[in-house]
């Protein structure tokens, strides 16, 4: 096994299988998917800080077989975690990926995903944010998806609230609503979401569902409200996809997505690690108000 | 249909390392039925009772206890029990090659597969074929579901086939079964021994059938070209559609939106 030992910021690190094929269709290396994540950690970490990260790994690439690991694999001593215990659930060992050399360690690791509850591990039943997951079900596509997102901001904004947008990374989209005041609770945006999701079912029925069930699915743009729950997890904004090719969970305007949906450019939702960084360096992180912005649920 | 893996690691003994997954030797035979109410064929789920209490007991206020008497417990909690845990492991490391016939099929627990995963398909041709050439087995440690297991792996036509041991405690002993011995009976021995050697045949499993299964599969064929399934009614509305002012919010917003205003 080939190792070369680097060392980041003063943490001794031993990388392996550097030039292992992680996405062999497109000969994307391991070399290069550490690559990005170095690039984009600046970006990416302030998304990660202090939340109990689940890795789902890849140990021989995107073809083959992936696993989630929501407790913290055997770690180096200088690795930070966190002790979560969920209303009914076991108590474990979380990661937090709070630094450089911690987030080149879980890649090294072939995490090639990196996902985050929307809650921070000291107060893992406090929601930061409320989601609306978009899932396209076939042959609906993204066009759908933002079609949905384009509405779902506009009633959104009619309530008082701001809300952000970023592609998935596969076919969906994810809408955020930054909440950061610590009176939210899981049950009220599970609550308020529904029932926006209802309301988006009644009225567009050719285009929402909010059944999870397959078959309601068809055609039809799922939304997934039951995402903002303590127990589920969302990819973190700028994390890798495991897909055929190296594709980004990437945040975009509305101004763009607005573009995109107009111009039919499905396309354009899938931003390569090297389009990422090209436009981080340009636009810096278009998520940053979702961790920042305080906003109240308003009519609950 | 490729049978669904259920953990992957590595084989590995000296200096050799076969990447490879494991699954169920056995596909699952018995016919299993849902629980329906029959008033209208909803399936029905389990939840935990408290009788002294009369009320439904949700998870987070279930904890485990050891009957020591009737009524009286030693509660142990979820880290006590993840302590015993073995550490999660992806090698089976074979420590031992053993002679199978030694081991007494009273120690088999569950049998399954190997299959080779790309890059090991080389190293496991030649591991079974010195396996079944040397009529070995291998003797080995394995993780599975918390647990450890003893395990020894077998050449099978060419595949690696892995069965589950039971540990020496597990099993009951078998002199408390046997009764003293017999005396002056020789002659009723070799009256015996003569009926088994008429008897002797090869083992052909395919001469054998669940006579059950085959017979409730047809009573299932029956049934399906000959009535109409039975189906629960669609799950009753929902619980409400939200809070009243935010759907009366929304509602407004909605009518104004679908107008362009």
């Amino acid at each position: 096994m080939n190792r070369k030992f680097v060392e980041v910021e003063g943490q001794r690190l031993s990388l392996s299988n550097l030039e292992k094929k992680l996405y062999p269709s497109c000969s994307f290396t391991k070399a290069h998917v550490l690559d990005y994540y170095r690039r984009i950690a600046d970006r990416l970490i302030p998304h990660l800080r202090d939340r109990a990260v689940t890795l789902k790994r890849y140990p021989d690439g995107v073809e083959e077989e992936f696993f989630f690991e929501k407790h913290c694999p055997p770690h180096p001593e200088w690795v930070q975690t966190a002790e979560i215990v969920l209303k009914g659930q076991k108590r474990m060992t979380a990661c937090l990926i709070n630094d450089q050399a911690t987030l080149l360690w879980v890649v090294n690791l072939a995490a090639l995903e990196l996902h985050v509850p929307l809650a921070g591990a000291a107060s893992p039943e406090t929601p930061d944010a409320m989601v609306f997951d978009l899932d396209p079900g076939e042959p609906a596509e993204l066009l759908a998806c933002a079609q949905v997102a384009l509405i779902l901001r506009e009633l959104l904004s009619r309530l008082g609230l701001k809300a952000f947008v970023k592609g998935s990374g596969r076919k969906g989209l994810h809408v955020y609503v930054p909440l950061n005041s610590a009176g939210a609770t899981f049950v009220d945006t599970k609550g308020f979401s529904r029932t926006v999701a209802l309301m988006l079912q009644k009225n567009y029925p050719e285009l929402v569902t909010e059944r999870m069930a397959k078959e309601e699915r068809r055609g039809k743009v799922f939304i997934n409200w039951a995402q903002n729950d303590a127990q589920k997890t969302m990819i973190c904004a700028y994390s890798l996809r495991g897909g055929e090719k190296p594709t980004v969970s990437f945040p975009m305007g509305w101004e763009e997505l607005e573009q995109l949906a107009r111009e039919r450019k499905p396309e354009g939702f899938w931003v390569s690690p090297e389009t990422a960084l090209e436009r981080v360096g340009k636009d810096g992180d278009l998520f940053h108000e979702v961790l920042a912005m305080k906003q109240r649920l308003p009519h609950m | 249909m490729a049978p669904q893996g259920i953990w992957s690691g590595t084989i590995s003994f000296s200096l050799v390392a076969i990447p490879v997954q494991l699954v169920r030797a056995v596909a699952p035979g018995r016919i299993s039925f849902r629980m329906l109410h029959n008033t209208d064929f909803s399936p029905l789920v389990r939840r935990m009772f408290c009788p002294r209490q009369g009320v439904q007991v949700p998870p987070e206020e279930i904890v485990r206890g050891f009957e020591i008497a009737p009524d009286r417990f030693l509660p142990i909690t979820d880290e006590e029990l993840e302590s015993l845990s073995p550490e999660r492991s992806r090698t089976i490391e074979i420590s031992q090659f053993i002679d199978m016939a030694e081991v007494d099929p009273l120690y088999y627990d569950h049998p399954y597969y190997l299959v080779p995963l790309k890059g090991g398909e080389k190293s496991y041709r030649l591991l079974a074929e010195a396996m079944r050439q040397t009529n070995r087995a291998g003797l080995a440690r394995l993780v599975l579901a918390e647990r450890e297991h003893l395990v020894a792996i077998r050449s099978t036509e060419g595949a690696l086939s892995l069965v589950t041991l039971h540990y020496n405690e597990e099993l009951l002993p078998a002199q408390a079964i046997a009764p003293g011995a017999a005396k002056g009976s020789a002659e009723m021995k070799a009256r015996i021994k003569r009926s088994i050697k008429r008897m002797i045949a090869e083992f052909e499993p395919e001469k054998y059938e669940d006579s059950r299964r085959t017979k409730l599969l047809d009573i299932l064929k029956r049934k399906a070209q000959e009535q109409a399934p039975v189906e629960p009614p669609p799950i009753a509305a929902e619980e409400g559609e939200g809070p009243p002012d935010l759907v009366a919010a929304l509602e407004t917003i909605m009518t104004d939106l679908r107008k362009g205003r």
